[in-house]
C-alpha cells in the first residue's frame, strides 16, 4: 500500500515545489508475485524447490539426479530452467521425460517471480507432485527476488574455495538447505568441506547442511530428506 | 548488478506519481535500502544516471539512507546481527543470536523504499 501526502510546500509564481511522502518498497512487488506463485502451487498440491548457486556449482546434475530419484518412487516432477541464454539445461532436464520449461533471462542476472509465474502457467499443475527451478548462476542477485518456492537450496563446492560462504553471505541466510558439492576434489583442492560448513552454519543455524558428490550420487538421500521428499 | 532494474522500476514509479500531479521537473528522491539488500548505492547512482537523461528527473539529487538490519531471535534478541570475528570480512552476515547462540531470523533491512520525492508541480 502506497501512502502518499504533501509535507512541504515551497511557492513560484506560477509554480511550486512540493514534497511528496511515499511508502513505495520496490522489492515488495516482487515478493507479493512470490507469495502468489506459491498459493498457485499449494492450490495444487506440489511442493517447490529453487536451487540457487553458482555457475558451475552442480545445480543442474543436482536436480536431474533429483529428478530420477523421485521418478523412482513414482513422483511427477518438472524443472524450469533460467539462464541467460541457451537451452543446455532445459534440454538436460527434458532428456529425464519431465515437463521442463526454459527461462532465457536475456540480460537479467537473476529470475523473478514475474518470469516463475509465466513458466508456472504452461505447466501442467494438475498433474505434478514437485517442481524444481534452477536459477542463473549467481550469488549475488536472486537474494532480492524470491521466486515462491517452499524451500530454497543454495550450492556451492570445493572448487570455488573455501571462503564462499564468507563472501556471500546473504545468499546463505536467506536459503533453507546449503549443499557443498564435488567433496571428492576437496584433497585435490585443498579445501576443507567442514570449513565451509561451520560458515554456513554460523551465517544461518536454521539451514540444514548437506555434503555432496553429486556426480557419484552422494549425498542425494541427504539432500531429499533435508528437503522432506 | 541487479540495480539496474530495480532503478529502472523507482524511474518509473517516480514518473508515474511525477504525471499525476502534472509535475514539470524532479528536484530530488530520497531512497531508503535495506542493510540486508544486495543493492549498492554506487550502482544505483549510475543507473538512476542513465535512465533519467533527457527526462525530467535528469538533474534530481539522489539521497540514499540505509534503514539498519535487525535479526530476531526466541531468546528475546532483536536488533543488530552478530559481529564478524573475520577482520576481512566486516559487514558478514550472521544470523547465529549474538545474545544466546541460538538461531535468529531476519525481521527488517529488505527493504528498497522510495521515501520521497521533491518536484515542482503547477501552483492552483
Amino acid at each position: 500500500m502506497d501512502k502518499v501526502l504533501i509535507s512541504q510546500v515551497g511557492f513560484s509564481t506560477m509554480h511550486k515545489v512540493v514534497t511528496v511522502d511515499m511508502e513505495k518498497d520496490i522489492l515488495s512487488a516482487n515478493r507479493k508475485l512470490a507469495d502468489q506463485n506459491q498459493a498457485l502451487l499449494d492450490e495444487h498440491g506440489i511442493r517447490a524447490f529453487d536451487f540457487l548457486g553458482a555457475i558451475g556449482s552442480g545445480k543442474t546434475l543436482i536436480i536431474e539426479r533429483l529428478i530420477d530419484k523421485l521418478k523412482g518412487d513414482g513422483k511427477r516432477c518438472a524443472a524450469i530452467a533460467g539462464d541467460v541464454a541457451g537451452d543446455d539445461d532445459y534440454r538436460r532436464f527434458s532428456a529425464h521425460g519431465v515437463a521442463a520449461e526454459n527461462i532465457s533471462t536475456g540480460k537479467e542476472c537473476h529470475l523473478d517471480a514475474h518470469m516463475v509465474d509465466h513458466a508456472l502457467e504452461r505447466l501442467p499443475l494438475d498433474d505434478l507432485d514437485y517442481v524444481f527451478v534452477e536459477n542463473v548462476g549467481n550469488l549475488v542477485c536472486p537474494v532480492d527476488f524470491p521466486l515462491g518456492s517452499h524451500k530454497r537450496v543454495v550450492v556451492i563446492s570445493v572448487t570455488e574455495g573455501d571462503d564462499m560462504v564468507r563472501k556471500h553471505p546473504a545468499i546463505f541466510a536467506f536459503s533453507d538447505v546449503v549443499v557443498i558439492n564435488k567433496v571428492d576434489l576437496a584433497d585435490a583442492m585443498e579445501v576443507d568441506p567442514d570449513s565451509l560448513a561451520t560458515d554456513a552454519r554460523r551465517t544461518n543455524p536454521n539451514a540444514k547442511v548437506v555434503i555432496m558428490n553429486a556426480r557419484q550420487g552422494k549425498g542425494i538421500d541427504d539432500l531429499a530428506e533435508a528437503l522432506g521428499l | 548488478m541487479h540495480e539496474f532494474s530495480v532503478m529502472s522500476q523507482i524511474v518509473d514509479a517516480i514518473m508515474e506519481e511525477a504525471k499525476k500531479r502534472e509535475a514539470s521537473k524532479i528536484e530530488g528522491v530520497t531512497i531508503e535500502l535495506g542493510e540486508f539488500t544486495m543493492l549498492g548505492e554506487e550502482q544505483m547512482r549510475f543507473s538512476f544516471e542513465v535512465l533519467s537523461k533527457g527526462t525530467m528527473m535528469e538533474d534530481a539529487t539522489l539521497v540514499f539512507r540505509t534503514t539498519d538490519g535487525e535479526i530476531e531471535c526466541e531468546c528475546g534478541f532483536r536488533g543488530g546481527m552478530s559481529p564478524s570475528d573475520d577482520a576481512a570480512h566486516g559487514s558478514t552476515l550472521i544470523l547465529e543470536c549474538p545474545k544466546c547462540g541460538g538461531a535468529a531470523a531476519i525481521v527488517g533491512g529488505r527493504e528498497c523504499v522510495i521515501r520521497d520525492i521533491r518536484m515542482v508541480v503547477p501552483d492552483v
